[in-house]
């Protein structure tokens, strides 16, 4: 995986930031299944939330599939909506 | 005709011979209706991630079905009265199969273009895929 040098002044600290990858991009991940849970638990971490893309780096076309799959698996409770 | 998903859950509790009702009434809906059952997968039993009707645990089943609106809306409906179905959805397949096997056609055209022979072959089927 590729490092990406943030660009800073001199003098301050330099860090290195790995740069995020689209997961289903990277593993030519074509359909977004929602039976699939192994697959969209990844992507919902304890309170049950829909991970942002921010957070996991995934791409916005494969976002909206995702959302999509993790809605419908929600609605067949293979997902929870929220943890009590 | 389209192709269908319907995937149902059916309360624990029930016996193997009425699920296999449940299962044999919604394939005559299809049949009946000229469309056709192209898969019947039982899951199995399951821990459901929240409570239905009380029920912790739930029996899936799955069907896959090239049918039409009709058909689907009369599987709805008796999918809807039957008390021993705790939930159920209908997912639409062939739009997103399109899109895949179109999305797979293009990458396979850009490796051969490209040179590097047959290029990356697709890890599974689009029917694998779908699964």
């Amino acid at each position: 995986m590729k490092s990406v040098k943030e660009k800073r002044p001199a003098g301050q600290k330099q860090y290195y930031r790995r740069k995020k990858v689209c997961k289903f991009c990277v593993e030519r991940i074509d359909v977004i299944n929602y039976k699939d849970v192994k697959l969209l638990s990844q992507f919902v971490p304890e309170r049950a939330k829909i991970m942002p893309r921010r957070i996991s780096g995934v791409c916005s076309p494969h976002q909206r599939q995702l959302n999509d799959a993790i809605k419908k698996a929600r609605s067949i409770a293979l997902l929870p909506f929220t943890t009590e | 005709m389209r192709n269908y998903e319907i995937m149902f859950i059916v309360n624990p509790n029930a016996t193997d011979e009425e699920i296999d009702k449940i299962n044999g009434q919604i394939e005559t809906i299809v049949t009946n209706g000229g469309g056709k059952v192209e898969k019947l997968e039982k899951m199995g039993k399951r821990r459901l991630a929240y409570e239905v009707d009380k029920q912790r645990e739930g029996y899936y089943v799955l069907f896959v079905l090239t049918a039409n609106g009709d058909i689907i809306k009369e599987c709805e409906r008796r999918l809807r009265v039957m008390d021993a179905v705790l939930k159920y959805i209908t997912v639409r397949t062939d739009e997103e199969a399109r899109r895949v096997e179109k999305l797979r056609n293009f990458r396979q055209r850009r490796a051969a273009r490209r040179g590097s022979g047959a290029g990356a072959a697709p890890k599974q089927s689009i029917e694998e895929a779908m699964q």
